[in-house]
């Protein structure tokens, strides 16, 4: 017992808690926290299973509802929590996603060494900060007319594709090759498409950058080679989502189901859990408007790369040539089957990891599994995961999506000015681009909690493998 | 005479916080307006006035105006680069606000908030005030 959380805890193993089905009357499933003693101390910290509980109570959830190791407290559902729900008779709920529909991670290798790429990369970094709009409201230089629009959220990528900012070789290596088939544009509003026709090649702000990396260390030789991964290779992590209109998508799919739940009888201990069937009409217009802004964010991934390919392409020539590696999501929701169920796993700041054997895993990975990037903080390493079969079983497929807040953003600008996190950052031979420092204070090391502790505990409990740690040489900031 | 009112903007571990005191319920939506002009401008290497406009917003209660005004402010910040900071009430009732609103244009706000959300969501009356939490994910 724990009475540190207000639940009982059963320990199954040095790694796994649950919270039983029978902690509160109105959970349907049991909650299942992955986290060693330390992480699992900062987790009973917050909220953060509290709010997984809550998430335990809604209609047509099955299994368990997980909480990976980065887990904290978001509002209405945890950030690192992933509940499926049965497709037949279960709800869906756009707070299960969240506001930042498909913020997800994409990594680019070049064939550049460290070494060659060094003395050039002061002048790379700025011109990528030139190149890729940041913050919050800065616009792109790509404005996309109604029917422009329309098609990114119909088509995702392929529409890129099209409109050369694309090659026919990074579909495949794309999550469900950046197309969501149930996507429907006319089930987004004109509010989410104003806020995001400006948007499409932007990273935006809080914790979102692209990021100049040298591979550090190889833990898989295997799937590093899978991967095309060497150590002292230079590669680029890009880290966004939807922007503006996965914000407006969510506001405005929350507030409806906030007005239909009774009709359907639901009942909800947080407002902000709002959801209704997913075979109800709200439900599947929500459904359409969510897998439209997933393609639009994986378009704003794929504009990005574009303009970093121009950019390593004008610093390096031929050798800056950037393969994509994988895209995959942390916020979204997906249909998939899992055994016999049809479910629609909710995964909010977890990250899909399916194995070897899966058939959603790329052709070209299928010897290693589906590739995972865990995005560290600035000035820490980021790491490269193989997805399990295991993982299935264990958590729906899914894995940790970062190191995880540790400290609230007011917290980590009162522990540290900008300034002194800028230096601190150069000071260990990283390149900073960030157009506010009191961002760049909110986003420092000390305010996230260690990613290699949280990639441990994955690794150690099956979720995912470690493949390599990448370290970063230069920082684009939102 | 109204109490004035206040806001407070309090450190939530992913998100703000924002607890709202007033005399009234139009003067706690006013309030609200403050508070997130407070926020939106914060850091604004200029602005210039920028007009008003007459705004509109309806909810099934009084907890989700709240929001709903939060959210229809936060739209016109990131859509129209407009920032609404000063408030006349014209109407209200727990289920309907008509408001006209003076604000600023922005061109580059650093301080964008994503939306306002109804997670542990509370507008209540303490002895004869209003007084309201509301999340926003920043």
């Amino acid at each position: 017992m724990s009475a540190d959380i207000g639940y009982p805890i059963v320990q199954i193993d040095p790694l796994v808690r649950e919270i039983p089905s029978s902690a509160r009357d109105d959970m349907r499933v049991p909650v299942r926290i992955y986290a060693d003693d330390e992480l699992w101390r900062q987790i009973a910290d917050d909220r953060s299973v509290e709010q997984a509980v809550n998430v335990a109570t809604l209609p047509g959830v099955t299994g368990c509802v997980y909480a990976m190791p980065d887990v904290h407290e978001g509002y209405g559902f945890p950030v690192g929590g992933v509940a499926a729900m049965r497709a037949a008779d279960g709800v869906i709920s756009p707070g299960g996603v969240g506001y930042d529909i498909n913020c997800g991670v994409r990594l680019l290798a070049s064939e550049l060494e460290l070494t060659a790429a060094r003395p050039h990369l002061e002048a790379t970094v700025h011109d990528l900060s030139r190149s890729i709009p940041s913050g919050p409201a800065r616009h792109a230089r790509l404005d996309l007319g109604t029917a422009e629009l329309d098609r990114v959220l119909q088509e995702g990528c392929g529409y890129l594709l099209e409109l050369g900012l694309a090659l026919p070789e990074d579909i495949p290596t794309i999550e469900a090759a950046g197309a969501l088939a149930g996507a429907d544009a006319a089930k987004v509003s004109a509010r989410a498409k104003q806020r995001g026709h400006n948007q499409l090649g932007t990273i935006g702000s809080g914790n979102h950058f692209v990021e100049v990396q040298v591979v550090d260390e190889i833990f898989d030789a295997d799937a590093a080679g899978a991967y095309g991964l060497h150590a002292g290779q230079i590669t680029v992590l890009v880290h966004t989502g939807s922007r503006g209109l996965g914000h407006q998508v969510c506001t405005d799919y929350v507030r409806l189901m906030d007005q239909v739940m009774s009709r359907y009888g639901i009942r909800l201990p947080d407002r902000q859990l709002a959801c209704a069937p997913l075979s109800s009409p709200e439900g599947q217009d929500y459904f359409a408007a969510m897998c439209a802004a997933a393609n639009f964010a994986w378009s704003n991934r794929q504009a990005i790369t574009h303009s970093a390919r121009t950019v390593f392409a004008r610093a390096f020539g031929e050798a800056g040539k950037l393969r994509l590696v994988y895209d995959v999501a942390h916020n979204i929701a997906k249909l998939e089957q899992h055994g016999e169920k049809r479910v629609c796993v909710h995964r909010k700041g977890a990250t899909r990891a399916f194995g070897p054997s899966h058939s959603e895993t790329p052709e070209r990975y299928r010897a290693v599994g589906q590739p995972v990037f865990i995005p560290g903080s600035m000035g820490t390493a980021s790491y490269v995961l193989a997805g399990s079969d295991a993982a299935l079983a264990l958590s729906f497929g899914s894995t940790c999506h970062g190191a995880g807040r540790a400290m609230s953003r007011g917290e980590a600008k009162r522990s540290r000015t900008g300034a002194e996190v800028r230096h601190e950052l150069e000071r260990q031979g990283i390149i900073v681009r960030c157009p506010s420092s009191g961002e760049l204070a909110e986003e420092a090391p000390s305010a996230y909690k260690d990613v290699e502790r949280v990639v441990s505990v994955v690794h150690q409990a099956g979720l995912a493998r470690k493949v390599a740690r990448l370290r970063p040489v230069g920082v684009v900031k939102g | 005479m109204e109490p004035a009112s206040s806001h407070e903007l309090i450190d939530h571990i992913s998100e703000l916080r924002l607890r709202l005191r007033a005399g009234s319920l139009a003067g706690l939506l006013a309030e609200a307006g403050h508070a997130l002009a407070e926020l939106q401008l914060r850091g604004a290497e200029q602005t210039a006035p920028a007009g008003s406009k007459r705004l509109q917003v309806t909810a099934p209660d009084r907890d989700r105006l709240l929001v709903d005004w939060l959210n229809e402010l936060i739209y016109l910040a990131e859509a129209e680069r407009w920032v609404a900071t000063e408030f006349e009430i014209e109407r209200v009732t727990t289920q309907s606000l008509e408001v006209r609103a003076s604000g600023v244009e922005v061109p580059l706000p650093r301080g964008l908030v994503k939306a306002a959300t109804m997670h542990g969501l509370r507008v209540h009356d303490v002895d004869g005030r209003v007084e309201a939490e509301v999340i926003l994910d920043v």
